[in-house]
């Protein structure tokens, strides 16, 4: 039987009294791999911020049948500042969880954990450098080990290609692809085309949510979803994925 | 020389260099945790209101610093909690807790019967008359925060860098987030009493900009603050002995000297070096 993990049922949400989304409905399996679209300001963020507790919702709800699953989660790079003196070590170990509320210090098996993510993510050498002398690509990396270092059941990244190489971009996808054997992701692009080779299920976001069964979409399909994105191809592989109509 | 050596034969100036120590290290902390999360701002908006307390204390004929302690705090939790609720434009808010807060001082220092307060002492403190009651509190409290920063480092700084992602963790973020907005009014009140409201600012952010030319380490930052807090503010107690000046204003002007040279030795530095890399 395949409970979801999360239930989104007419659910709206904004920031003061100006509904951003509404009546939003979504349901994310165990091993969903769904790629958030959708045009700036469209509430992709609110979105996941939502399913992340972190915003009041106006109506309806979410829910949690499996219990609230434990998430990693990778924030726009406009939400981090870089010159807050952090190093990447401390950064990364934000992401285990204390046991011990008033004494919330890493035990050894943690620091055993940390140590093996960094050394496993090539970061090992920069782990007592600020955060602030990193590339866009390197804190990018130490974001995701961040997210990932506490074993989420749910990944969820926002834009997490912001400020890096079409190379990083690549390594990155291949990453997630073998991540989803584990985990359920939900990953944010203005571009369907460089993720929809691997994602499984696209979700338009703009003042509410249009979900897609699929990955591929065509340009008609987002004109009725009223989700003006990006389709313009980069590289060679969005061509073969999005059946455009009007090419073929 | 002699001058310098027999002035620590004077109870006063004792207690003088332990208060400068005290407050270097509490605003070490406090400040550190300022400026990391720009909100600078923010602990001027507590500093100011403060005067609020202290005129209404006055007027009460209380103790001015426990008036100065209770409207710090509840301005410090006020402007937090704006912040949490987000719904009035939180600088606009400082700014108008900052100059209320001054207004309702001087008000009530105006229409307080007999005698006037000295004014002056809390604009520019007194460090010359520090107490041994206001040292132990001030000890007393330095051990508190340091424990607490020893203790919950880690939701400490990870509250302050990424509240978000924190709360996704579990952590309990607005009670860390207030339990900060006291240490750092606490603080402030405390160096009130030493460096005076005009000034106390400059003992958590310049010690704390200096610092950050060693190292981008929260950690290290704050005993590298410490120490130039110490440093700049005795040499501005031995000048201010010297040349008959008022102590804090001196302790200021160490500090932002200190600042400056050492900035200077980092750029001569840098440059020497990348004169001699391109040499090779
Ligand atoms: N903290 C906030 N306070 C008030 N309004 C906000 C806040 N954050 C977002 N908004 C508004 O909510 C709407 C949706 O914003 P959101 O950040 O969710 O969009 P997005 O799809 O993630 O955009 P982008 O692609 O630019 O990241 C926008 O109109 C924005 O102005
Ligand atoms: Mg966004």
């Amino acid at each position: 039987m395949n409970k979801p993990l999360v239930i989104l049922e007419k659910m709206s949400t904004g920031y003061f009294s100006e509904t951003v989304l509404k009546e939003v409905d979504l349901e994310i399996f165990p091993d969903d791999f769904i790629g958030v679209i959708g045009p700036n300001g469209g509430g992709k963020t609110t979105l996941i911020k939502a399913i992340l507790g972190l915003q009041r919702l106006f109506s309806g709800k979410i829910s949690f049948p499996r219990g609230r699953p434990n998430t990693g989660y990778l924030p726009q790079a406009s939400q981090i500042d870089r010159g807050f003196p952090i190093t990447v070590k401390e950064l990364v170990s934000a992401g285990l969880k204390s046991s011990n509320p008033l004494f919330p210090h890493l035990s050894p098996k943690q620091r055993r954990k940390l140590n093996a993510m960094l050394e496993e993510a090539g970061l090992a050498g920069l782990a007592g450098k600020p955060i602030g002398e990193l590339s866009g690509g390197q804190l990018q990396k130490a974001l995701l080990c961040r997210a990932l270092i506490d074993d989420p059941q749910l990944l969820i990244l926002d834009e997490p290609n912001t400020h890096v190489d079409k190379q990083f971009e690549q390594e990155l996808y291949g990453w997630l692809g073998a991540l989803n054997k584990k985990m359920a992701i939900m990953l944010v692009s203005h571009d369907i085309g460089t993720i929809s080779p691997i994602v499984k299920t696209i979700a338009c976001v703009n003042g509410t949510l249009h979900y897609h069964p699929s990955n591929q979409l065509s340009e008609e399909v987002l004109k009725v979803y009223n989700c003006p994105v990006d389709v313009i191809a980069h590289g060679p592989i969005p061509h073969r994925v999005l059946k455009s109509h009007h090419h073929d | 020389m002699t001058d310098l050596i027999q002035v620590f034969e004077y109870q006063f100036f004792r207690h003088a260099l332990a208060a400068a120590v005290l407050t270097s290290v509490l605003a070490a902390m406090a400040g550190t945790y300022i400026v990391s999360r720009r909100i600078v701002f923010i602990g001027g908006g507590i500093t100011h209101a403060s005067f609020g307390g202290i005129g209404l204390a006055y007027y009460l004929g209380m103790n001015p610093f426990a008036g100065a302690a209770v409207f710090g705090i509840l301005t410090a939790l006020g402007i937090e909690w704006i912040s949490q609720k987000g719904k009035i434009r939180e600088d606009s808010a400082i700014a108008m807790l900052w100059s209320f807060g001054m207004a309702l001082g001087i008000i009530f220092v105006f229409i307080t019967p007999g005698y006037t307060p000295n004014l002056m002492s809390f604009l520019f403190g007194s460090i010359l008359s520090v107490g041994r009651v206001d040292l132990q509190l001030m000890l007393a409290f330095s051990l508190v925060v340091i424990l607490l920063f020893v203790v919950f480092f880690r939701p400490v700084l990870s509250t302050a860098f990424d509240p978000e992602f924190a709360k996704t963790k579990g952590i309990p973020v607005a009670r860390f987030r207030y339990l900060m907005s006291v240490v750092i009014a606490i603080s402030i009140v405390l160096s009130i009493r030493t460096v005076g409201i005009i000034l106390v600012l400059s003992m958590f952010t310049i010690p704390q900009i200096t610092a950050m030319l060693f190292t981008r380490n929260f950690a290290r930052i704050i005993p590298v603050a410490a120490l130039w807090g110490i440093t700049g503010s005795v040499a501005g107690l031995m000048a201010a002995y010297l040349l008959d000046i008022p102590a804090a204003a001196a302790i200021i002007f160490m500090l932002t000297i200190q600042f400056l040279i050492i900035k200077g030795v980092f750029i001569t530095l840098n440059n020497l070096r990348r004169k001699g890399a391109r040499r090779r």
